[in-house]
């Protein structure tokens, strides 16, 4: 299994300067690989000094695990090269697809959950695998459409690809949260479907709500119906590296270290209520 | 309908590379109150192109500016028509836009090269690091060994042929004072690149412009001089040209077949 890290948050461009002034105050950080490949300059010597102080995962959104192109040996190559120089705690991504003819659509398609793709998946999990030489982890994504043809539910889909391909999962709650709410599933019954010693890390976020559907935009605190979530995850799970995700109208870094400081407070209620 | 069709039809219709098949999409995806599967892709849809006028916006901040939001979007979105992402870095997704402007009409007439420019300095300034090589490199090597010295230059420099003169404008917007400049037609060679963490550019004379392709050729010190030939001072200038991209940053390293 991997180390328990404790409560981290993003590394984003924005808080660079009071990163690099006021040191590394969160526990660790996650890094979104594509920022970082074959990069120097600012970027890079942040991402180094970071390194230095804490650890640091690589949390990519292009491997593109799902499509029917084939993998690009290119960006393997490069997420290898980061690897070894970053010596991450562990390399994550999506179970998604997000590119067809090479066309990147740059984003996290949902996948029709099938046994057709669960082959597919699994023997491009284990390639990939075997490529960079270490277990991947991988996060389910949030959505806002499914297929006619898919015959398993997701987290019965995510588990299968975990048991076969031996990958870990990222729980990321908030899209367990605003998937339940899209497609009409039971969130709770989710987290059940997961398999308690697959889990190597959980993502918070926050996501806007547009009447007619749960956006996942990363944009704003973690609302209330994702931490009771997390609350039901940490009692599942028990504790796991949690990563506060914000992406878009990044507040201040001390905002977002509260809100790592927050999942620190309920991960303990909840460790406590259940020793006790 | 198998992955890959399913993959080409959604990806065809998200991306907007492929009109119409609208039943088809209503077939393969459920409909759940109160949006059906149509509906539903174009969530995605909508979020392809604003996440890729973002990414673009980004890179070329003033040209995007001058353009307005709604003429520029539109203009990403014919752009990306014909210059689908590669890359999966989404910050690649607009490297050939200025190329692709100079092919628009409609437009100003040196926006193309100040979205020239602004890319550069974007590239620049996370080009991967390189070590920076003085001029004792070059002092170095022995007389005999001395003309046929190659220079290794730093993957932040970039060398940009454009059309217009667009200094001015780049520093009325970049400084956002000022009246926006006319066009200021004309070649023009720029150097862009990056000393530390700060990104430069500088106006470059057609003479030093042709030294500095040969030396990025791989031209060795003599024939990087021959271009000079003509000047009042030709070695004079050549050896002040040459010490001025090491004191710039320019060279990573000098090697030389014969040491």
């Amino acid at each position: 299994m991997v180390p328990f890290l404790g409560h981290g948050i993003g590394l984003r461009t924005k808080h660079f300067p009071d990163l690099l002034e006021q040191g590394r105050r969160a526990d660790w950080f996650e890094v979104i690989t594509e920022n970082f490949l074959n990069v120097g300059g600012r970027p890079r010597a942040v991402l180094e000094a970071v390194r230095r102080d804490r650890p640091v995962v690589l949390h990519g959104v292009s491997l593109s695990i799902g499509s029917v192109d084939p993998l690009n040996d290119e960006y393997l190559d490069d997420l290898q090269a980061l690897a070894e120089a970053v010596e991450p705690a562990w390399v994550s991504d999506h179970l998604c697809w997000g590119t067809f003819g090479r066309h990147n659509a740059h984003d996290l398609l949902p996948l029709p959950f099938t046994e057709e793709s669960l082959a597919h998946v699994v023997s491009r999990v284990s390639e990939v695998q075997e490529r960079l030489g270490r277990r991947i982890v991988l996060e389910n994504v949030s959505s806002y459409l499914t297929y006619g043809a898919s015959s398993i539910p997701e987290w019965d889909f995510l588990a299968e690809v975990a048991r076969r391909a031996d990958c870990l999962l990222l729980l990321d709650v908030n899209n367990v949260h605003v998937s339940a709410t899209n497609h009409g599933f039971d969130a709770a019954e989710y987290l059940r479907g997961i398999p308690v010693d697959r889990v190597a890390q959980f993502h918070l976020a926050g996501h806007q709500d547009l009447g007619t559907h749960l956006l996942d935009t990363h944009d704003a605190p973690v609302p209330d119906p994702v931490w009771a979530l997390y609350r039901d995850a940490v009692r599942r799970f028990g504790r796991v590296s949690t990563l506060v995700e914000w992406d878009d109208h990044i507040p201040p870094l001390d905002e977002v270290l509260a809100e790592a400081e927050k999942a620190r407070g309920f991960e303990k209620s909840v460790l406590e209520e259940v020793a006790a | 309908m198998n992955l890959a069709e399913l993959q080409a039809l959604l990806h065809g219709r998200i991306t907007g590379m492929v009109a119409g098949r609208e039943d088809e999409v209503r077939e393969q995806v459920v409909a759940r109150p109160p949006l059906d599967g149509l509906a539903r892709v174009e969530i995605y849809a909508g979020m392809y192109l604003h996440r890729l006028v973002d990414a673009i916006a980004e890179d070329v901040p003033h040209t995007s500016r001058v353009l307005g939001h709604e003429a520029f979007v539109e203009l990403v979105r014919a752009y990306l028509h014909e210059h689908p992402s590669r890359s999966p870095d989404i910050s690649q997704a607009g490297r050939h836009f200025g190329a692709w402007l100079r092919t628009y009409s409609g437009i100003r007439a040196d926006l193309p090269d100040l979205a020239l420019l602004e890319r550069a300095r974007s590239e620049v300034r996370t080009a991967p690091d390189a070590p920076v090589a003085g001029p004792e490199e070059l002092q170095s090597l022995s007389a005999d060994a001395l003309p046929g010295a190659h220079f290794h230059f730093s993957p932040s420099l970039r060398l940009l042929r454009l059309q217009h003169d667009v200094r001015k404008l780049w520093d009325v917007l970049d400084g956002d004072a000022g009246e926006v400049p006319d066009p200021l037609p004309g070649p023009t060679t720029l150097a862009v690149w990056r000393q530390e963490f700060k990104v430069f550019h500088t106006g470059l004379s057609e003479r030093e412009a042709r030294a500095l392709m040969v030396a990025r050729e791989g031209g060795s010190l003599e024939e990087v001089c021959a271009t000079f030939a003509g000047e009042p001072e030709p070695a004079h200038t050549a050896f002040k040209t040459v010490l001025s991209w090491f004191a710039d940053g320019w060279v990573a390293a000098v090697t030389s077949q014969r040491v």
